[in-house]
C-alpha cells in the first residue's frame, strides 16, 4: 500500500518573476524515476510544500518537454510566502498530480473561450500552450483577461505570442490604472469585455478560471447569449489537506474539489456554487 | 460450529484469552460517563452500557495522529514514516459503532488508501455486543444499523439472560474461541436472542424516516430549516447552532482532518501531524486572503445535516449510523432526527 501522504523532494529549477508578488517556479522531482514517470495534464494541481510549513493546492500551468513542470505561485499566505523566498536550486517537496484537468477531449475541433481573472489564468494557459502547438485541431480561441491592475497581470512577456495565434482574439482588461502607468485595453470587470467577444454559442465551450464571484457573473452573461450549462466549465478554488478526497475541506456539496474537481461541467456544480 | 454460550460470570475466560494476543479495548465507566478505553482487567469493563462519549473512531482515526517525522541534513530532507504495528481487539462494541467502522473502511479505501487507517484496522479484532438497552437518543434501527449485528464482526456476543450467545464471524473469530472453555447453544437460545432483538426495536424512543433523504434535503439547500438553526434561533426544542463542533467530534462517521507541520526547536527535524477538524469551524473552509466559503453558519450547519444524510462528497459512507451522540452532546439540543422530519414536511 502507498502512502498518499508522503512528499518527495523537488528542486526549483528557475524562477521567473512575473508580478511584485507572484512568481513563476519550473519544478522537478530529485528523484529521477519518478520524474521519468511523472505525467500531467492542463488543469491538475501538486500539493507543494515545505516541511515544518505545511502544504498548499497549486496549479499546474505549463508543462515542459522534459517533464518538468511550472506553477505560478502569490505570495499571500504561509506556504506561499515560504516558496516565495525560494532561490534557484532550493529544495521543496510535492507529490501529485491531482485532479481532473480540463476537457481534453471535449475541447477537439470546437472553439475556445477562456475567461481568467487574476491569479486565475495560469490553470489555464496549458490549454493556450496546447492550441498554439496543434492550431489545426481546435476552432477559433479567445482570450478574456482580467486583473486587478496592468502590473498584476501574469504571463505578461507571453502576450505578444498569443496575439500572434491565428484565428484568435485576446483582451485584457483591469480594475485600475496607476497614474502614469501605460495602459491600452480596457478598464472594467472581465464581463465588460463580452460586447466584443467573437465566440458564440454554437460549437463552443468557455473555460472559466477565477475568483469564484467572477466565474458567477461570467457564466450568467454566457447563458444570456445562448450558452447550455454543459458548455461552461470552471476550475475551483478550496482550502485543500490532502489533495485526494479523503480530508474533507475542500467539499462542494457531493463533490470534493480536490478529487472530482478542480474542473467541473458548470452544470454539475451550479446549485452548488452559491450557496455552499 | 459457529454459535456457543458462556456464563456471564466467566466472560473472563473470553478476556484472558483475548489478552494473549491483543491490546484490549472496550467500555469502561470512571465516572458517569462509559468511554472506550484499554482494558488490562476484566473490573475495569463496562458491558452494559447505553453508548460511549466518544465513538470508537478514535482508535482508528485518532484525534490526533502523527503521519511522519522529516529531519533537514545538507539541505535535503528524509522522512520517516509513523505505523503502530500492534494487534488490538474491541471488546463490546455495539452496532451502530460497528457499521459505522465499515463505512470508514469503505471511505478510506478506494481509488486513493489512507494507508494510516487501514493498517490499524487490518490488526483488529472486532468483538461486537448486540445492545438490548438503547439510549434515548439513538435510532439505529430507523437506519438498519442496529440494534442487532448482522455483518462487520469476528465475535458477536448477545445477552440473553445469565449468558451471553457467541457468534462467529470470521476465521480470526474462530481461532479466538478455540482455547476458550464454551458451552454449547440450543435452539433456545438463539429463540431468546430473537425474542430480544424484538423486544429491543420496540424500546427506541427516536426515529428517522430516511426514505429519499439524500435527495430531499440536496434540493432543499434554501429551507428555512438551515436558516432557522443557523442564524435565527432554531427548530422546535432548539436553540441556533453554537458552531462549537461537538457534533463531529462525537460522531462515528466524520472523518474530516486538519495536517499540520510541528518543527523541533532546532528547525532541523519536525512532524507532520494531522487532527481531526470540523466542518461547523469557521477556519474549515477558509482560504488566503481572507476567503471563507463558509462564512456562515447557516452555510456550515447545513453542510453536517447533508453529510450526515449522505448528500455530501462522502456520500453513504459519511452519512449518520443513528447512534445519537451528536444529539446528546449538542449544547443547543438540536435533533438531526428533527431536521429530518422538517425537511420531510412531516
Amino acid at each position: 500500500m502507498k502512502n498518499e501522504y508522503m512528499a518527495y523532494p523537488a528542486v526549483v529549477k528557475k524562477i521567473l518573476k512575473e508580478s511584485s508578488n507572484t512568481n513563476t517556479y519550473t519544478l522537478a522531482f530529485v528523484n529521477e524515476e519518478k520524474q521519468k514517470n511523472f505525467k500531467a495534464l492542463p488543469g491538475q494541481f501538486m500539493m507543494i510544500g515545505i516541511f515544518g510549513i505545511g502544504e498548499a493546492a497549486l496549479s499546474i500551468c505549463k508543462i515542459d518537454e522534459d517533464g518538468s513542470f511550472s506553477t505560478t505561485v502569490r505570495n499571500v499566505g504561509n506556504v506561499t510566502n515560504t516558496i516565495y523566498q525560494l532561490k534557484e536550486g532550493d529544495k521543496l517537496n510535492m507529490r501529485g498530480p491531482y485532479g481532473t484537468g480540463w476537457p481534453l477531449e471535449e475541447l477537439k475541433g470546437k472553439d475556445i473561450l477562456i475567461v481568467a481573472g487574476g491569479i486565475g489564468l495560469p490553470p489555464l494557459r496549458g490549454i493556450i500552450d496546447l492550441v498554439q502547438k496543434n492550431r489545426k485541431n481546435y476552432g477559433h480561441l479567445e482570450i478574456i483577461y482580467g486583473a486587478r491592475t496592468p502590473e498584476d497581470m501574469v504571463f505578461k512577456y507571453e502576450f505578444g505570442a498569443w496575439r500572434q495565434i491565428k484565428n484568435s482574439r485576446f483582451d485584457l482588461t483591469v480594475d485600475t490604472v496607476s497614474l502614469g502607468s501605460k495602459w491600452e485595453c480596457k478598464i472594467g470587470l472581465v464581463t465588460s469585455c463580452f460586447p466584443q467577444m467573437k465566440t458564440r454559442n454554437k460549437n463552443s465551450i468557455a473555460l472559466l478560471c477565477g475568483p469564484e464571484i467572477m466565474m458567477r457573473f461570467a457564466a450568467k452573461c454566457l447563458e444570456t447569449i445562448g450558452f447550455k450549462d454543459n458548455q461552461i466549465y470552471v476550475s475551483l478554488e478550496r482550502r485543500m489537506k490532502c489533495g485526494f478526497g479523503k480530508c474533507g475541506h475542500c467539499q462542494i456539496g457531493p463533490k470534493y474539489v480536490c478529487k472530482d474537481g478542480p474542473v467541473f461541467s458548470y452544470d454539475e456544480i451550479r446549485p452548488y456554487i452559491h450557496p455552499l | 460450529m459457529n454459535a456457543f454460550t458462556i456464563e456471564k460470570k466467566n466472560i473472563h475466560f473470553l478476556f484472558d484469552q483475548f489478552r494473549k494476543d491483543y491490546k484490549i479495548y472496550g467500555p469502561t465507566k470512571p465516572g458517569y460517563e462509559s468511554t472506550f478505553e484499554e482494558i488490562t482487567s476484566i473490573d475495569q469493563l463496562h458491558l452494559d452500557y447505553h453508548s460511549t462519549v466518544l465513538p470508537p473512531k478514535k482508535i482508528f482515526h485518532p484525534p490526533h495522529e502523527q503521519l511522519f517525522t522529516f529531519l533537514k541534513e545538507k539541505e535535503t530532507y528524509t522522512t520517516k514514516e509513523i505505523f503502530l504495528e500492534e494487534k488490538t481487539l474491541l471488546f463490546g462494541i455495539h452496532p451502530c459503532d460497528v457499521h459505522a467502522l465499515l463505512k470508514l473502511d469503505k471511505f478510506f479505501s478506494g481509488e486513493f488508501t489512507d494507508i494510516y487507517y487501514l493498517k490499524r484496522r487490518k490488526n483488529t479484532c472486532i468483538v461486537a455486543l448486540n445492545c438490548v438497552e438503547p439510549s434515548k437518543y439513538s435510532f439505529c434501527y430507523s437506519l438498519g444499523t442496529g440494534p442487532f449485528l448482522e455483518e462487520g464482526y469476528d465475535i458477536l456476543l448477545t445477552d440473553i439472560g445469565t449468558e451471553y450467545l457467541i457468534e462467529i464471524g470470521s476465521d480470526e473469530g474462530k481461532k479466538l474461541l478455540e482455547k476458550t472453555t464454551v458451552e454449547k447453544v440450543t435452539d433456545a437460545d438463539f429463540h431468546e436472542k430473537e425474542r430480544r432483538q424484538k423486544l429491543t426495536e420496540l424500546k427506541f424512543k427516536k426515529h428517522m424516516n430516511t426514505q429519499w433523504l439524500p435527495q430531499i434535503v440536496s434540493e432543499s439547500l434554501n429551507h428555512s430549516v438551515w436558516s432557522d438553526l443557523g442564524e435565527r434561533g432554531g427548530i422546535a426544542g432548539s436553540h441556533a447552532c453554537l458552531s462549537c463542533g461537538s457534533c463531529s467530534l462525537v460522531c462515528p462517521t466524520c472523518y474530516c482532518y486538519d495536517v499540520y507541520d510541528t518543527v523541533d526547536i532546532t528547525l532541523q527535524k519536525g512532524i507532520r501531524a494531522r487532527e481531526l477538524d470540523s466542518c461547523q469551524l469557521l477556519e474549515y473552509a477558509e482560504v488566503a486572503m481572507h476567503g471563507n466559503f463558509r462564512s456562515d453558519r447557516t452555510a456550515r450547519i447545513r453542510h453536517w445535516m447533508l453529510c450526515k444524510f449522505g448528500a455530501a462528497a462522502g456520500g453513504h459512507n459519511s452519512g449518520c449510523v443513528g447512534c445519537g451522540r451528536c444529539i446528546r452532546v449538542c449544547p443547543s439540543k438540536i435533533d438531526i432526527t428533527q431536521v429530518a422530519r422538517i425537511l420531510r414536511g412531516e
